[in-house]
């Protein structure tokens, strides 16, 4: 059995039950992952807008590029459309966190192109100990869809999960993660 | 239904022949009399879980892993236990605001006999609106009081009760009985807050309270000083009387952390506040209170271990909190003062005149050998340079606000202080970064460094709002042309400090009523605009738009729901006697009112949010609260919106998601912005009162979200909603997304939309 995550960088998110996040530790797998999906959603936070790496771009922008790169539709919750006006880009759907996870956890949701609820959820860019109670929700109650987490602090209650990394490697992840899904 | 008194009891309880309002149907009610209510709101109010934990371990049967589908070896499913796990929270918090009831009330009737009658001046005849509307009576003295008490501690047994093994089943039932411990807390919270500010002559009919000092800049550390922590102000108020007695007042410095700050304020306003309670820890360690006196909740467990860090002594003043002192309840006081002073022993003493006492002599004697205050800079760069890097990052990991410590421990460590500075805003000095550092760096002391040392200036709480300030603003409230009351309550786990008193401060500016209380209010307090004042300087402190009030400590939350109960039976003179539904009814349809518990941590928080929620009042929780587990939300474009027009007797779909969500977390300040306006928003807005609303929501988006609301159809029901100065940009969005007038109606009510005992008129004022 593949390595199951169990603690994350923040202590706060320890998984206490069987079911947790497989990690994925390459990018290529991760990136087969979302290509294969069919109706996928991207769930980006507030913290992707604040976190800049050090070639200046922020974790919005790498999230902004996987969901152009695949035809991903966005929901930008907390204030993150605003910065996505202004880097040109309108986000499909904008709900805040825990609103578009409610919507999520019903199977008959349409979703945010109105073609059926979506497969897989990539999240990145909320709070950590939000994001894992939200996944938390999904991994209970959402049983019809796959949650991913490109959080480099990793969350126990995805499905998959990136491992802990540090900035530079995180940024490394992202870049390949763009590379593999442009080929 | 009636489970435990029979209908005779409760009948000679509320004293049925006292004719001040005739009686309803739900005279202090019981789980089942008000479960419909609570399924009404359920239905509309979905609850939504986030399991905290996936597992159960409750009974010798487990631990069961309840994940995905799986079942408990009892049958219960992870909604459920969530929801039994939040009815623990509850009852917990229920339990704590009761007994601290229960003991302000006995200690009262001591001193003062149980006729002692209630009397909260000229402007407040309505003394109790929770009790009249829950139990049916009129409290009227101490003894009518304790009356409140005894009702709740029997309603408590049955709830705690469902929580065991083979108990409930259903995550529905759980929530009604969430919400009946909610509705239970509140009243108590309105019995004992009426209590003290009777018993203690706490100001009450005036909203001009003094301005006290605020700040652990503001504790004059030359002189003895007396640190008091908790919710129970009794044994502070008791030093109090202890040091005007022996003409001592001007030379001890009495301060406090937490509510009793709150409570020993209204009792003298030469006592300062430390500040809230995430500032416990911070204080303790740098030693200025020579004497600790903690009474009770939210009081660190481990406070003897740290009193002795820095050499203060300690007194445990109640029963909840005792740390396995040794009791000198009837010692000889010069005995007690004595060893403590001596020897450095510390002691719990359970009467409260006799541990304030205690507590001022021990001060005067110790304070003048001890060495006190906060570090400097210089020696907090030394400190500092004690950070070996390490590449595990140990104290980020352990940080439950995930703060990048290092960073600001290397800079420090190189005599640059504003990173560390502006983690302090958003670090709540819990010491989980010290514990998990391999070299235990004293990262709270090294924060003494950075915190501010003003003082500043806090209204002191003023209990009730005034029966003659509802009459002026219950109409304006009803029609929506104030936009509505904003309430900041709760405790201090937000993202950052600042948040608070600048949410309170934008929503003053445009009119709204603010209210505030317990940590909430003191967080507000310490922040100064450019002429160096802070909210409480800058607005009126009156019940009124544009106005910020702080009512009190935690139990005074109650004189908040009290007053959205005020406006519907004074303003709207709706009989409000043992008539729960069609008051919490005409709340939720028309009193936009809206609860923010931005740093909501405690058992307590959980209780009182759940309270308001039955009353109809949507309350909005901070990131962290997620923990809780429990949301109650609607989902706008898929839910019913259909309610019942009171005076034509007609359902009518409204398609209006007003208020949107009963229970509701958001993660940042910006976002939270933009939500206050939209859960002010009800059914009952006349065109000119939802202009009104909308255009704070459409401002406040654009301001946060640089667009137009992205629901903003949801909320137009005519073009007469329109603020005439986005019409331009509106209509052209509504005509994209399809919008259609909604239907009106005249009178939004839920009775009729559910069995009830209630009949359809008697919502007709
Ligand atoms: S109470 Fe039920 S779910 Fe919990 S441990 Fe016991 S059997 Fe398992
Ligand atoms: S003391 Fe502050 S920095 Fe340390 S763990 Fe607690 S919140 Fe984080
Ligand atoms: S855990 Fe200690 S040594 Fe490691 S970075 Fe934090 S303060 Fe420095």
């Amino acid at each position: 059995m593949a390595e199951v995550m169990k603690l994350p960088f923040w202590r706060v998110n320890v998984l206490t039950g069987l079911k947790g996040a497989r990690v994925i530790e390459d990018p290529r797998e991760c990136a087969g992952l979302i290509r294969r999906a069919k109706r996928p959603l991207f769930v980006a936070g507030p913290r992707a807008i604040d976190h800049y790496f050090d070639n200046g771009k922020t974790s919005l922008e790498y999230v902004l590029e996987i969901a152009r790169l695949v035809n991903m539709p966005t929901c930008a919750t907390a204030h993150v459309k605003k910065r996505m006006l202004e880097l040109g880009i309108k986000p499909d759907s904008v709900y805040d966190i825990i609103e578009i996870i409610n919507h999520l956890k019903d199977p008959d949701w349409q979703g945010v192109r109105k073609e059926g609820n979506h497969d897989l959820i990539v999240f990145s860019g909320i709070r950590c100990e939000l994001a894992e109670l939200g996944l938390s929700t999904l991994k209970h109650f959402a049983p019809h869809l796959k949650t991913m987490a490109l959080c480099r602090y990793s969350h126990p209650n995805a499905d998959y999960a990136q491992p802990i990394l540090s900035d530079e490697k995180w940024k490394g992840y992202f870049e390949e993660l763009v590379t593999n899904l442009q080929q | 239904m009636v489970v435990t008194l029979e209908r005779d009891d409760v009948s000679e309880l509320i004293r049925p022949e006292d004719m001040w309002e005739p009686i309803g149907p739900t005279p202090m009610p019981e789980i089942p009399d008000l479960r419909n209510w609570s399924m009404r709101l359920l239905k509309t109010y979905k609850p939504f879980y986030a399991p905290f934990c996936d597992l159960c371990c409750l009974c010798t049967y487990g631990k069961c892993d309840l994940t995905a589908g799986r079942k408990g070896a009892c049958g219960l499913d992870i909604a459920s236990q969530q929801a039994r796990m939040v009815l623990i929270a509850c009852c917990t918090g229920l339990a704590a605001h009761g007994a601290h009831a229960r003991h302000m009330i006995d200690y009262l009737i001591e001193r003062l006999g149980e006729n002692y009658k209630i009397d909260l001046g000229m402007q407040v005849d309505v003394e109790a609106p929770i009790t009249r509307t829950v139990m049916g009576l009129k409290p009227e003295t101490l003894g009518g009081l304790r009356r409140v008490v005894e009702y709740v501690e029997g309603g408590l047994i049955h709830l705690v009760s469902s929580t065991h093994t083979g108990q409930e089943g259903s995550s529905l039932d759980f929530e009604v009985k969430n919400l009946h411990a909610g509705m239970l807390d509140l009243l108590v919270m309105e019995a004992a807050d009426i209590a003290q500010i009777v018993g203690f002559g706490y100001p009450t009919s005036i909203a001009d309270t003094p301005l006290v000092d605020i700040g652990w800049g503001s504790v004059d550390k030359t002189k003895p000083v007396v640190l008091c922590i908790g919710h129970n102000a009794a044994s502070a108020n008791a030093l109090i009387d202890y040091l005007r007695a022996n003409d001592l007042e001007d030379e001890v410095e009495v301060c406090g952390i937490c509510c009793t700050a709150h409570d020993v304020t209204r009792y003298s306003d030469k006592a300062k506040v430390v500040g809230p309670l995430s500032r416990q820890l911070f204080f303790l360690r740098c030693g200025i209170a020579d004497v600790i006196l903690t009474d009770e909740q939210c009081v660190m467990t481990n406070i003897p271990e740290e009193a002795r860090k820095t050499g203060a002594a300690l007194i445990a003043g109640s029963d909840k909190i005792c740390y396995g002192l040794e009791d000198a309840t009837e010692k000889e006081t010069d005995e007690v003062v004595q060893e403590m002073v001596d020897d450095g022993k510390q002691f719990v003493i359970f009467d409260p005149e006799k541990a304030g006492e205690v507590a001022a002599r021990v001060a005067v004697e110790i304070a003048p050998r001890r060495k006190k205050g906060f570090i400097d800079e210089a020696e907090a760069q030394e400190l500092a340079k004690g950070c070996e890097k390490c590449k595990a990052f140990m104290c980020s990991q352990a940080c439950p606000n995930l703060l990048p410590i290092q960073q600001g421990m290397q800079q420090a460590a190189e005599g640059s202080f504003d990173r560390l500075r502006s983690l302090f805003d958003q670090c709540f000095t819990c010491g989980k970064c010290e514990q998990e550092c391999p070299r235990h760096l004293p990262v709270v002391k090294i924060m003494q460094s950075v915190a501010t040392k003003e003082t500043f200036k806090l209204r002191s709480g003023r209990g009730p709002v005034h029966d003659v300030e509802i009459r002026k603003v219950g109409s304006p409230i009803v029609l929506g042309t104030i936009p509505g009351i904003v309430a900041f309550v709760g405790c201090s786990n937000y993202p950052a400090a600042g948040d608070i008193a600048e949410m309170a401060e934008e929503f003053a500016k445009r009119k709204y009523i603010v209210c505030l209380s317990g940590c909430a209010a003191m967080t507000a307090a310490m922040q100064k605009d450019e002429e160096g004042k802070t909210i409480y300087e800058k607005y009126p402190p009156d019940f009124d738009a544009g106005c910020i009030l702080n009512v009190g400590s935690c139990v005074a939350n109650a004189h908040i729901a009290g007053a959205a109960i005020k406006v519907a039976n004074i303003f709207a003179t709706l009989p409000s006697r043992a008539n729960y539904e069609v008051i919490a009814d005409y709340i939720l349809n028309r009193v936009g009112a809206c609860g923010v518990a931005w740093g909501a941590y405690s058992q307590k928080a959980a209780t009182i949010g759940t309270g308001f929620n039955r009353w109809g009042v949507p309350v909005i929780l901070g990131p962290h609260s997620s923990k809780y587990r429990r949301l109650y939300l609607s989902r706008k474009e898929e839910d019913d919106w259909t309610v019942m027009d009171g005076r034509t007797g007609q359902l009518v779909g409204t398609q209006e998601p007003t208020p949107e969500h009963l229970a509701y977390v958001i993660e940042t300040k910006e976002r939270a912005m933009v939500t206050i306006p939209k859960l002010c928003m009800r059914r009952n807005d006349t065109p000119p009162g939802r202009q009104i609303k909308l255009s704070h929501y459409i401002s406040l988006y654009k301001r946060y979200m640089g667009s137009l609301p992205d629901d903003l159809h949801h909320f137009v029901r005519s073009t007469r909603d329109i603020p005439l100065v986005y019409k331009k940009e509106v209509l052209p969005y509504l005509k994209e997304m399809g919008w259609k007038e909604k239907p009106a109606l005249s009178l939004p009510t839920l009775i009729g939309t559910y069995p009830s005992k209630v009949r359809l008129d008697a919502v007709i004022h």
